[in-house]
C-alpha cells in the first residue's frame, strides 16, 4: 500500500459529518482499505469528533478541528486537536454495556466504541490544544 | 439517509438505506417516533443497506426498544454488514436485541 498523508480541517458543526465521511471515504479507497477497517476508522474519528462539537467547547462560536490521517508501515495514525476545554478521552472511565435492557446507560457508549476498535489512544494537552492520538493497525487479509 | 417502511401483516419494516450518525439520526428517530404514536407495536429494522452506524443510531434503536417494551411491543433487526453487527456486540446491545441474517427470517420471529 503506498503511504498517504492527509489533513482536514472542521468547523464545530455536527453537519460537517458528511465531509467528514467523504474525506474518510476517499482516503480509504486511495491506500486501498478494506470497508470494514475504513468503517472503524470512521467511527472512531466520527464519535471524537461528536464529542468535541457537543461537550467541547463553553461557547457558540466558531471553531475547528483538526483531523490528520496517515498511513505506514501497515498501520493508520489519526490525530484530532482542539482549542476547547481540556477533555482527555483515554483517561474516561467507559464501562461495558452487558447490564439489562432497563439498566443500560448509554452515556460514554461512543468513547467505548473508539476504545474497543482502536489499537491504542492517547491524549496530551499540548499549546492550549487537546491532541489526540489514534492508532488502527491494517489487519492482513 | 433515507428510510423505507413496508407493512406485512402487523409488522412495520424500516429499511435503511445510507449513514446513520448523528446528523442523520434525528430523520430516523423521528419516524419511529410516530410510527409507535400511530400504533406499530412489531418492527423489523432492515440493516441490507446501511453503510454506517455511530452511538447516535445505537441510542435510537436502544430508545425505540425501550419504547416498544412499555406498549408490549417487538423490534427485531436484520441483514447487518459484518463489521455493522461487530459495533452492536462490543455495545452489548446483542444479548437483549434479536439480530437475524434474512427480513425473512426478522419476520417468523418479530
Amino acid at each position: 500500500m503506498p503511504r498517504k498523508n492527509v489533513s482536514i480541517k472542521l468547523k464545530n458543526r455536527i453537519s460537517e459529518l458528511e465531509r467528514l465521511g467523504q474525506k474518510l471515504q476517499a482516503f480509504g479507497e486511495g491506500i486501498g482499505l478494506s470497508k470494514k477497517c475504513l468503517f472503524q476508522i470512521h467511527l472512531a474519528v466520527d464519535e471524537l469528533f461528536t464529542n468535541i462539537v457537543k461537550y467541547g467547547f463553553a461557547d457558540h462560536n466558531l471553531h475547528y478541528i483538526a483531523v490528520t490521517l496517515s498511513h505506514r508501515d501497515g498501520k493508520i495514525s489519526i490525530r484530532v486537536e482542539d482549542n476547547g476545554i481540556p477533555f482527555d478521552p483515554a483517561a474516561k472511565q467507559t464501562s461495558e454495556l452487558k447490564d439489562p435492557l432497563e439498566h443500560c446507560k448509554i452515556g460514554g457508549l461512543g468513547l467505548h466504541l473508539v476504545k474497543k476498535i482502536m489499537d491504542d489512544i492517547a491524549y496530551e494537552r499540548r499549546g492550549g490544544k487537546n491532541v489526540i492520538t489514534l492508532v488502527k493497525y491494517i489487519p492482513h487479509t | 439517509m433515507e428510510i423505507i417502511e413496508n407493512q406485512k401483516e402487523d409488522v412495520s419494516i424500516f429499511k435503511l438505506n445510507g449513514r446513520l450518525d448523528s446528523n442523520t439520526s434525528p430523520v430516523l428517530e423521528k419516524k419511529l417516533v410516530s410510527a409507535i404514536e400511530n400504533g406499530t407495536r412489531n418492527m423489523v429494522i432492515d440493516f441490507e443497506n446501511l453503510d454506517y452506524i455511530s452511538s447516535a443510531g445505537l441510542r435510537i434503536i436502544l430508545k425505540t426498544t425501550k419504547d416498544l417494551k412499555r406498549t408490549d411491543g417487538h423490534i427485531v433487526l436484520c441483514a447487518m454488514q459484518d463489521y455493522v453487527r461487530e459495533v452492536f456486540e462490543i455495545a452489548g446491545f446483542d444479548t437483549f436485541l434479536p439480530i437475524f441474517s434474512t427480513v425473512d427470517e426478522a419476520l417468523t420471529k418479530v
